[in-house]
């Protein structure tokens, strides 16, 4: 009966599929319940920032700067066609805040800060400390994901704002350095086109979600991953990969919310 | 050396393994360590636990005595360091009751469950050190975490705790400069940085040399009469626990196969505990996997076949 | 705990510099500065058609930015658009029977509303309605009228 088989295991699948869903959100609200004690330990959170945030901060700001120094390369030699070279300023900008800035520095930040949290409580997990934290009367999801959580939920948004800051700079220099468009241009056209509301606080918003996200799988995979080296290279890869997938699909999602009236 | 009132007795209960041993099945009865019970510190009656399909444990009854030192020995994959868990409460069992300290700890809250773990260390099988903080920091971890003593006060206990396990020299390490048997030292000094009634050894001396073995044994033991400690060691290294433990529990294939004072489970006629303590490789529990085929069948069946269709 | 104290530092530049890179982006890139919710009184005025107009269009007088659009509504009686704009406070000395009318800025930029003074002794004040406008000039039409005419001279020929 391989039709039988088949469908008893697409069932296995779509169940184990429930199964990680529902484990993933439990841990989630685990992990929420932590953020009042957190209050008490801001040490715990500081040393989180440091690790997910400011050790991105490299890679975000040399990809912020190539990424803007691009935009304004190609996006120079679309709008001259059109005479249009002003508006470079607006298009690097719009390009960087509302899609680029949030979207590029979610990637990143899963390359860089979400396998790492993966394999760090992975690690944790095969070693036993964990277990050893749970033994000593301490709520290992409590101690050790909900500051990772935290930290992750406010790096992200400003990691994105610097991406995008740099960006625009990267625009700059690129736009009127090298290519003579008009420095008052660049800034004016800007400056009455993107709207605070529209495109920044939407770009913040946007960039808050990734952070949620990102962190969440990255904290979830770890937590859940197979105690062994294997595993826990495994789950490293499924970390950057889902996270790759939610970020581009929620995007896709906000994008048509906030800006599609 | 160690003092018990109660009859000792030695069991080798009835099971799959050993169908010929049939002895007495009386409970153990330790001499009454603190003033309030007689009751033994770990109670574990008719515990049932599965892995899936696979049963772990199948009707296992424990008493772990105040004051001593009991050691739970069986072969590999016997679900010893399950057996700790479950006493934990890290994991359920699907039937059976495990009391601690009175306390049933499947049905505490979370809180008290809590509760009762402050007061019994584990010493895991890597030592499970946080491999963030250093030596110091990591002992000073549960104190840091349960108490709001002062940092003088914290350092005092610290380097008590310490110096109990004989590295206060090594505080400044981080547990990765450390060699296998001072992690176990370190997480000693850190499962008995509470004070803890009892502390569970998961398999102390599995991969250490001779020397930090000998440390190990001998600081399991010195522990429990200087701080009148229970003591459980999960392990398979039959001499050395066997030298410092007073009671010994055998399990095999989920059951408790033999029980009872070490000297006598260690000198038993038993077949099966037999083999298991002096290491023969074969008896009772044979030395081959069981399988459906024969090796003929195994290696010979496709040539088998053949042979069987051409006449 | 000096390797702490490197830390806690890294930690407050990252954290400064964030917030450095969202000021900038509200202060520099966006048009935060030009819309400056300050005080203001409304008018309002209808168009026959408005364009592209949108809100948060700027409202200007010589050139010079003086206020905003905040709200556009339909009229469904008359069919007009009505518009309600926010004018700056301090600019509280313009003519009661000034001419609103809605420009282009450039060939293809935003629309934005004109004022043109009267010389009116009445000043505009909140709740004032612009009864002289005209209507945006719709390129369609524009171009419409223009073959229009091109096709019925080709015709006298």
């Amino acid at each position: 009966m391989p039709l039988m088989e088949s469908l008893a295991q697409l069932g296995r699948i779509g169940l184990g599929i429930f199964e990680r869903l529902g484990r993933g959100h439990l841990l989630l609200a685990h992990i929420l319940a932590g953020l009042g004690p957190l209050a008490v330990r801001p040490r715990l959170l500081i040393i989180q920032i440091h690790s997910v945030g400011v050790l991105s901060l490299l890679i975000i700001t040399v990809s912020g700067l190539f990424v803007g120094m691009v935009l304004a390369l190609q996006g120079h030699y679309t709008l001259s066609q059109f005479g249009a070279e002003d508006s470079l300023g607006i298009m690097v900008a719009a390009a960087l805040v509302r899609e680029l800035g949030p979207v590029v520095t979610a990637l990143l930040f899963a390359g860089r800060a979400g396998s790492a949290l993966t394999a760090e409580i992975g690690l944790m997990k095969a070693t036993e400390q964990l277990s050893g934290l749970e033994m000593m009367a301490v709520d290992p999801v409590k101690r050790v994901l909900t500051p990772r959580f935290l930290a992750g939920l406010i790096s992200m948004p400003l990691l994105a704002a610097i991406f995008s800051m740099v960006g625009v700079l990267g625009g700059h220099f690129v736009g009127i350095g090298l290519l003579g468009v008009d420095e008052g241009a660049y800034w004016s056209q800007m400056q009455a086109k993107i709207d605070l509301h529209e495109d920044i606080y939407n770009g913040v918003i946007k960039s808050l979600v990734f952070g949620f996200v990102c962190t969440w799988i990255a904290l979830f995979q770890g937590y859940d991953a197979t105690p062994t080296s294997e595993g826990v290279s495994r789950a490293t890869t499924r970390t950057v990969v889902h996270s790759a997938l939610a970020v581009l699909g929620l995007d896709f999602v906000l994008t048509a919310l906030m800006f599609g009236d | 050396m160690r003092r018990f009132n109660g009859r000792r007795f030695f069991a080798c209960t009835p099971s799959k393994p050993v169908d010929d041993c049939k002895t007495g099945t009386e409970t153990i009865r330790a001499m009454p360590h603190s003033a309030n019970s007689n009751e033994p510190l770990v109670k574990i009656r008719g515990l049932r636990f599965f892995r899936g399909d696979r049963p772990i444990f199948d009707g296992v009854d424990i008493d772990i005595p105040r004051g001593s030192i009991t050691a739970i020995m069986g072969p590999s994959g016997t679900g010893k360091t399950t057996l700790l868990k479950l006493i934990g409460g890290q994991l359920r069992p699907q039937a059976g009751t495990i009391h601690v300290d009175g306390q049933d700890v499947h049905r505490l809250a979370l809180r008290d469950l809590y509760k009762l773990r402050m007061r019994m260390g584990m010493l895991f099988q890597s030592g499970a050190l946080l491999t963030d903080i250093n030596v110091y920091e990591n002992v000073a971890y549960p104190l840091r975490e349960h108490t709001r003593l002062p940092q003088s006060m914290i350092r005092k206990l610290v380097l008590m705790k310490l110096e109990a396990v004989g590295l206060r020299g090594a505080r400044d390490l981080m547990p990765a400069e450390l060699s296998g048997g001072m992690a176990r030292r370190v997480a000693l000094a850190r499962a008995i940085a509470l004070d803890p009634m009892m502390i569970m050894y998961d398999e102390p001396f599995t991969g250490q040399d001779p020397i930090s073995m000998g440390v190990l044994a001998q600081l399991i033991r010195r522990l429990n009469s200087a701080s009148s400690l229970t003591s459980m060691v999960v392990s398979h290294d039959v001499h050395e626990t066997a030298e410092i433990a007073d009671i010994t529990y055998v399990i095999a294939n989920g059951e408790v196969v033999a029980s009872g004072p070490s000297k006598e489970v260690l000198n038993s006629d038993c077949p099966w505990v037999r083999q298991f303590m002096r290491g023969e490789a074969d008896g009772p529990v044979p030395l081959h996997f069981p399988t459906k085929r024969s090796l003929e069948e195994d290696i010979l069946g496709e040539a088998h076949r053949k042979t069987g269709t051409c006449r | 705990m000096v390797q702490t104290r490197t830390m806690e530092i890294l930690v407050g530049a990252f954290m400064a510099a964030g917030f450095v890179a969202l000021f900038f982006l509200a202060m520099q890139v966006s048009n935060l500065s030009a819309i400056s919710e300050g005080d203001g009184y409304h008018v309002t005025a209808r168009f026959d058609n408005i364009g592209g107009l949108k809100v948060r269009s700027p409202v200007a007088m010589a050139g010079v930015r003086i206020g905003r659009v905040t709200a556009i509504t339909f009229d469904d009686t008359t069919y007009e658009a009505v518009v309600t704009m926010l004018i700056d406070s301090n600019r509280n000395t313009i003519p009661e029977d000034t001419f609103a009318k809605i420009y282009t800025s450039g060939l293809l930029g935003e629309q934005y509303i004109g004022l043109d003074p009267g010389g009116s002794e009445e000043f505009l004040k909140e709740g004032s309605h612009i009864s002289l406008t005209q209507s945006a000039l719709v390129l369609e039409e524009i171009i419409g009228q223009f073959l229009f005419s091109k096709a019925e001279e080709g015709g006298d020929e």
